[in-house]
C-alpha cells in the first residue's frame, strides 16, 4: 500500500496538470523509488491516480528502460548499449562487468547489491563507454576504473 | 481534383487521398499491413513501399503515407520497390511460426497473401525465433502471439477507434507484445473485430475454431437482425450449421465492424434444443397432420362472427413477409387485427416516428459519423442498439458534442455529456437547450403552429437550477454547429417523445442547420412492424380479449410474449384461458413448450428475408444454406447415420410466411416465389412506400429507403409537455435492455453468457443514502407481481427517482404493471448476504 503522504502528494500533482496522463512517468518513478521496482500493485495504483486503465500505465512502463517491472538490485548499471560505446568498447565494458558479477545482461548479482542492464544511449558519447549506476554517469570506463567503482558501492552497501 | 499517374494509368482522385488509396480505385491492391481503410495510415510495417518516378516526392516511398498530388508518376512494380518490399516481408516473416497448418487464420490470412505475392519463398533466417506466452482473453476470442507481426491494427482498432483501453501494444521494438494488463474477458462489446482487422491469427473466432478453413464454409452476404439497425454480415455454415458470422462492409450502415452481440447473436439457428417437428397435443405429427389440426380448431370459428375470436401475433423479429402474411391471413379470414407489440404505446410511438421520418431529415449510421453536434434523447445506444455507440464515437473524434438525455446510466467509450433527468424531463431539457441555442431572428420563416411550437419550448430558467450552466454551455456548442443529429429512442420514452424529436430537428432545420433525425427502434424489424401494426392493438389488448373471453385461439408467430411482456401472471392466466393455443417458431420458446399446436419455423439463414431498419432502410437477405439438423447432432458427434434418403434430416421447418399462406381459402397454396410477389402486392396497398421496395431477390447491397408520404400537417401538433409529475416519494421502475443478456435471439449463445454477467439492479446514489443501501447489496423490490432480488449497483450517474432493471435472462422482471410502474421506497428492502 502507497503510504498517505506520498499519495497525497501526487494527488496533488496530478490535480494541478490539465491532462493528468503528463504525469504518468513522474508517477512511475515516485512509485519506483518507493517499492524499489514498479510492481504489478504499482502499475494499478498509479493508473487509479491518473485516471488510465492499468493496461495503458503498462504500456508506457514496459516502454522504458528505466522503469523496472520486475525487482532489481540496490545499484542498478545501465551499460550504455548504443553506436558510440560500441565503437569504444561497449563489449568488452559489457564482459568484465558480467564476469566481474557473475551475472548476465538483465541479472541481479547474488549478493542483490548490483543489477546490470542495458541502455541505448545516455548521451555520453563524449566519454564513451559509459555506464549509469542508479542514475549517475560513469565515463571512460576501463577494467580498473570499474573495480574502484564498483567497490566503492559494495563498501557503502 | 489532383491526378495521379500509377504504373502507367490516370485517375483523378479527391484531395486528401493517399496513393495507396488512389492506386485501390484503379484496381491496384498495393501490400499493406498496418494500413486499414478505418483506421487510417500509420506507416508502421512498410511493405506498402512504391516507387514515386516523377513529381514532388522520388524514389521509394510508403503509400499510404503520401497524398496524391498532381504531376505525380508512380510505379509500384518498380524493381527497387518490389525488392523493397521483398525484404520487408522477410523481415517479417522471420519470427513467425509457419503454423499455417494448425492455424485458423490460414486461407484467409493477408500475411500469406502479402507473403506469396511479395515473393518470399525461401526462408534464410535460422536463429532462433522469439516467442511469446498468450493470454485468456474471454470466450469470443483466442490469442496466438506468436503468429504477431506487429502492424498494431489491434491496439488503434482497440483503443483509439472502440474507446477501450484494456488492450494495447506492450515493451517495446522487437519484444512488443499485444494484449492485456493480465488475462481476462476483453472489455470492449466490439472485441470480435480484432478477429476481422488481425491480418494474420493472432485473434480467431474462438467457438469456431478448428471447425473448418473458409474456403470449406459456404459464406454468404446476412444480415444482423440482434437490433433495429440492421448491420450487414457474412456467415459461414458448414455440415448444416451456421458456425461464423463476420462484418460486411456497408457505406451506408455499420462501415467495417460489428459488435460482439451480432457477431456472436446466431447460436440460436442450430441449438440441439432447436424444435424441428410440428407437435399436436404432445404428439410429434407431420406438418400436414399439423396444418390440418390447426384448421380443424379454426373451422370452429369459421362463421363471420365467431372469427373475431382468433387472434394472431407477430413481432419485430419476423421477417417484412411473416409480418406482412400475418397481417394478411388476419383480415382475410376477419380475425382480430394482428399484434406485433407487447403495448399499445409502441406501436403509437413506432407510427410517429416513422411518419416524421422526412427524406431530408433522415441520416444513416455512418452519416452519425459527420455529425458535429448529437443530441441522445431517451436512447441508450450501448445497450440497445451497440454500433450507434461506435459511430457517435466516430462523430465525437472529430470533434462533435455528445450530449445524452436519458434517465438511465449511459456510459459510452469516450467523452459525453450525459444530462439524467426523468424521462418527463429530458424532452424538455433538451427543449430549453434549443431554445437558448436558436435565435429567434433565424426562425422567422416559421409558420404558424411552429412558431407556437417554438414559443412553448421550456427556457433555460425553468429547468433545475443544477442543469443551467450545462444547459448554457451546451446551447453555445450547439448555437456554432453546423450538422446536428438528433438520435432518439422509441422503447421506453413517452408517448409524445419521438415526435418531439422530429419537431426539434424542424426547428434546428428552419434555423438554417443541416439537420438530421435518427431513431432507434425495438427488434430487427421493429420499423416494419410498427408501419403494419394497427393503432391500439398490442399484446395487452389481446390479453383483456381472452379475459373478457371474446378471444379463444390465439396463433403467435415468431413471438414470444413471456420473453419481454412485463406482467407475467396475467399473460400466463390469459394462456390457460385459452382454448387454443398455436405456436410458430424457430426457437424452443416457454410459450413454444405451452403451445397446444407447435409448427416449426425456418430462421433468417435457412429462407432469407426482407428486414427494414430503423431508418426505413429494407435490406434483403437470401438463404444461407438449406436448412436441416447440423450433422453434429444428427451423429452425435460421431459419423452421421449411414441411412438412406433424399430429404434433409430435421429440414421440415418451413418460413412462417408459407405455413400461415396455407390458413387462408382452401386453394392449392403458391409456390414461394409466387408467394413472395403476391406479398409484395399486398404489401403496396397497406402503404404506397412500398411500391418503391424491391422484392428480396432485386434488393441492392446498400438497400432500399422506405419513406411514407408526407404528412405535413402532423408537423408541431403534439401535446408539449413541460416539466414531470411529482412521484411522491415513489420510484418510477423502468426494465431496460442491456447489451448483452437481454435480448431474445443473442440470448442462447453460450458464448456469450460470460458477458451478460449477473443481473443488477441500478440506483441513484442519494435515493440509495435515503433507503440506507450501499452499492453492492442484495436487495428485495416488491414489484405488483411479487419481489424482484438482485445486487444493487448505486451510481451517480443516471436520473433520481428512478430504479433502473435490466430485463436479463436470469432475472424474473417481469413482475410489474403493463403501464408504468412506481415503487415505494418501503417496498426495497435489503436482504442478508
Amino acid at each position: 500500500m502507497l503510504p498517505d503522504k506520498l499519495k497525497k502528494t501526487l494527488e496533488k500533482q496530478i490535480a494541478h496538470t490539465d491532462h493528468p496522463r503528463e504525469l504518468v512517468v513522474d508517477a512511475m518513478l515516485a512509485l519506483q523509488d518507493h517499492y524499489g521496482y514498479l510492481s504489478d500493485a504499482a502499475v494499478e495504483e498509479a493508473a487509479s491516480l491518473l485516471g488510465m486503465s492499468a493496461l495503458e500505465v503498462e504500456e508506457l512502463a514496459t516502454f522504458y528502460t528505466f522503469i523496472y517491472r520486475e525487482p532489481v538490485g540496490k545499484y542498478v548499471i545501465h551499460v550504455c548499449d548504443s553506436l558510440i560505446c560500441w565503437m569504444d568498447g561497449y563489449e568488452s565494458v559489457k564482459n568484465y562487468l558480467c564476469e566481474k558479477l557473475n551475472i548476465e545482461v538483465g541479472g541481479t548479482s547474488t549478493d542483490g547489491l548490483f543489477t546490470l542492464l542495458p541502455v541505448c544511449c545516455i548521451g555520453y558519447c563524449d566519454q564513451a563507454p559509459a555506464m549509469l549506476i542508479n542514475r549517475k554517469v560513469y565515463g571512460d570506463l576501463t577494467p580498473e576504473k570499474i573495480d574502484q567503482i564498483l567497490e566503492k558501492f559494495r563498501s557503502e552497501a | 481534383m489532383p491526378t495521379i499517374i500509377i504504373d502507367d494509368r490516370e485517375i483523378e482522385v479527391a484531395p486528401g487521398t493517399k496513393v495507396i488509396e488512389a492506386a485501390e480505385q484503379l484496381g491496384i491492391m498495393i501490400p499493406r499491413f498496418c494500413y486499414h481503410p478505418a483506421l487510417g495510415s500509420v506507416g508502421a510495417c512498410r511493405v506498402c513501399a512504391v516507387k514515386f518516378l516523377q513529381g514532388p516526392f522520388k524514389g521509394v516511398q510508403m503509400s499510404c503515407m503520401v497524398d496524391a498530388q498532381d504531376d505525380m508518376v508512380v510505379s509500384t512494380t518498380d524493381k527497387e520497390a518490389v525488392a523493397f518490399r521483398k525484404y520487408v516481408i522477410e523481415c517479417l516473416m522471420l519470427h513467425h511460426p509457419h503454423d499455417c497448418p494448425v492455424c485458423d487464420a490460414g486461407g484467409h490470412c493477408l500475411l500469406q497473401d502479402m507473403t506469396v505475392s511479395g515473393g518470399h519463398g525461401i526462408r534464410r533466417y535460422l536463429g532462433k525465433k522469439r516467442t511469446y506466452p498468450d493470454q485468456y482473453l474471454g470466450p469470443l476470442i483466442q490469442h496466438e502471439m506468436n503468429r504477431c507481426i506487429h502492424c498494431y491494427r489491434c491496439s488503434r482498432f482497440y483503443q483509439d477507434f472502440g474507446g477501450y483501453h484494456d488492450l494495447g501494444a506492450m515493451q517495446s521494438a522487437n519484444q512488443t507484445y499485444f494484449g492485456r494488463f493480465e488475462e481476462g474477458i476483453l472489455e470492449s462489446p466490439f472485441s470480435g473485430n480484432l478477429i476481422d482487422i488481425c491480418p494474420t491469427g493472432v485473434y480467431t473466432d474462438k467457438p469456431s475454431r478448428y471447425f473448418g478453413r473458409r474456403w470449406d464454409y459456404e459464406r454468404s452476404p446476412s444480415l444482423c437482425i440482434n437490433c433495429s439497425l440492421g448491420c450487414q454480415t457474412v456467415v459461414s455454415c458448414r455440415y448444416r450449421k451456421v458456425v461464423r458470422q463476420e462484418a460486411r462492409l456497408s457505406e451506408s450502415v455499420n462501415g467495417h465492424f460489428i459488435c460482439d452481440r451480432g457477431r456472436y447473436g446466431f447460436f440460436y439457428n442450430s441449438l440441439a434444443q432447436r424444435p424441428r417437428s410440428c407437435i399436436v397435443d404432445d404428439q410429434t405429427t407431420s406438418v400436414d397432420q399439423a396444418l390440418a389440426a390447426v384448421k380443424q380448431k379454426l373451422e370452429t370459428f369459421a362463421d363471420k362472427d365467431r372469427a373475431q375470436a382468433v387472434a394472431c401475433a407477430g413481432s419485430t423479429r419476423n421477417s417484412l413477409e411473416t409480418l406482412a402474411m400475418v397481417k394478411h391471413v388476419c383480415q382475410t379470414n376477419r380475425w382480430q387485427p394482428p399484434a406485433y407489440f407487447e403495448d399499445a404505446a409502441a406501436t403509437y410511438k413506432l407510427k410517429s416516428a416513422i411518419s416524421r421520418l422526412e427524406p431530408d431529415l433522415t441520416v444513416s449510421l455512418r452519416e452519425i459519423e459527420s455529425a458535429d453536434f448529437i443530441a441522445v434523447l431517451g436512447a441508450d445506444p450501448l445497450n440497445e442498439a451497440p454500433m450507434l455507440a461506435l459511430a457517435l464515437r466516430q462523430a465525437q473524434r472529430k470533434g462533435a458534442t455528445v450530449a445524452v438525455f436519458d434517465p438511465r446510466p449511459i456510459f459510452l467509450p469516450f467523452e459525453f455529456k450525459h444530462l439524467p433527468a426523468n424521462l418527463d424531463m429530458i424532452q424538455t431539457d433538451l427543449g430549453a437547450l434549443l431554445n437558448a441555442a436558436l435565435e429567434p431572428a433565424a426562425l422567422k420563416k416559421l409558420d404558424g403552429s411552429a412558431r407556437e411550437f417554438y414559443a412553448s419550448l421550456a427556457t433555460v430558467k425553468q429547468i433545475s437550477a443544477a442543469r443551467q450552466a450545462e444547459i448554457v454551455a451546451l446551447a453555445e456548442l450547439l448555437k456554432a454547429s453546423q450538422r446536428p443529429i438528433i438520435v432518439c429512442g422509441t422503447e421506453m420514452v413517452r408517448r409524445q417523445t419521438p415526435a418531439l424529436a422530429a419537431d426539434y430537428a424542424l426547428l434546428m432545420q428552419a434555423a438554417g442547420k443541416s439537420v438530421g433525425l435518427f431513431y432507434v427502434m425495438p427488434g430487427a424489424n421493429g420499423f416494419a412492424a410498427g408501419l403494419l401494426a394497427d393503432e391500439d392493438v398490442s399484446v395487452e389488448t389481446l390479453i383483456a380479449g381472452i379475459e373478457k373471453g371474446s378471444i379463444k385461439m390465439l396463433i403467435l408467430v415468431e413471438s414470444n410474449p413471456l420473453w419481454q411482456f412485463p406482467d407475467r401472471h396475467r399473460l400466463e392466466q390469459a394462456l390457460q384461458q385459452l382454448e387454443v393455443l398455436v405456436v410458430m417458431d424457430y426457437i424452443n420458446s416457454e410459450v413454444a413448450q405451452k403451445a397446444d399446436i407447435f409448427l416449426p419455423t425456418t430462421t433468417l439463414y435457412e429462407t432469407g428475408g426482407v428486414y427494414v431498419n430503423q431508418e426505413g432502410r429494407a435490406q434483403g437477405v437470401k438463404p444461407a444454406y438449406q436448412g436441416g439438423i447440423p450433422i453434429a447432432q444428427t451423429g452425435h458427434g460421431d459419423h452421421p447415420p449411414r441411412v438412406y434418403g433424399t430429404e434433409i434430416p430435421g429440414a421440415e421447418p418451413q418460413a412462417a410466411w408459407q405455413l400461415l399462406a396455407h390458413l387462408i381459402g382452401t386453394g392449392q397454396p403458391l409456390t414461394a416465389e409466387d408467394l413472395r410477389a403476391e406479398i409484395w402486392q399486398w404489401l403496396a396497398k397497406i402503404d404506397s412506400g412500398f411500391k418503391a421496395l424491391p422484392c428480396v431477390a432485386d434488393i441492392q447491397p446498400q438497400g432500399a429507403r422506405f419513406f411514407q408520404a408526407p404528412h405535413a400537417a402532423e408537423r408541431f401538433l403534439r401535446e408539449r409537455p413541460i416539466g414531470g409529475a411529482d412521484n411522491d416519494g415513489q420510484l418510477e421502475v423502468m426494465a431496460v435492455e442491456m447489451t448483452f443478456g437481454t435480448e431474445e435471439l443473442s440470448a442462447d449463445s453460450a458464448c456469450l453468457k460470460a458477458l451478460a454477467g449477473s443481473p443488477v439492479i441500478f440506483m441513484y446514489s442519494s435515493d440509495a443514502k435515503q433507503l440506507n443501501l450501499t452499492d453492492g447489496d442484495r436487495v428485495s423490490v416488491e414489484l405488483n407481481g411479487g419481489a424482484v432480488e438482485a445486487r444493487l449497483q448505486v451510481t451517480a450517474n443516471m436520473a433520481a427517482g428512478m430504479l433502473i432493471i435490466p430485463r436479463h435472462k436470469d432475472l424474473d422482471w417481469q413482475k410489474m404493471n403493463t403501464d408504468k410502474t412506481f415503487v415505494h421506497k418501503d417496498q426495497i428492502r435489503k436482504l442478508k448476504d
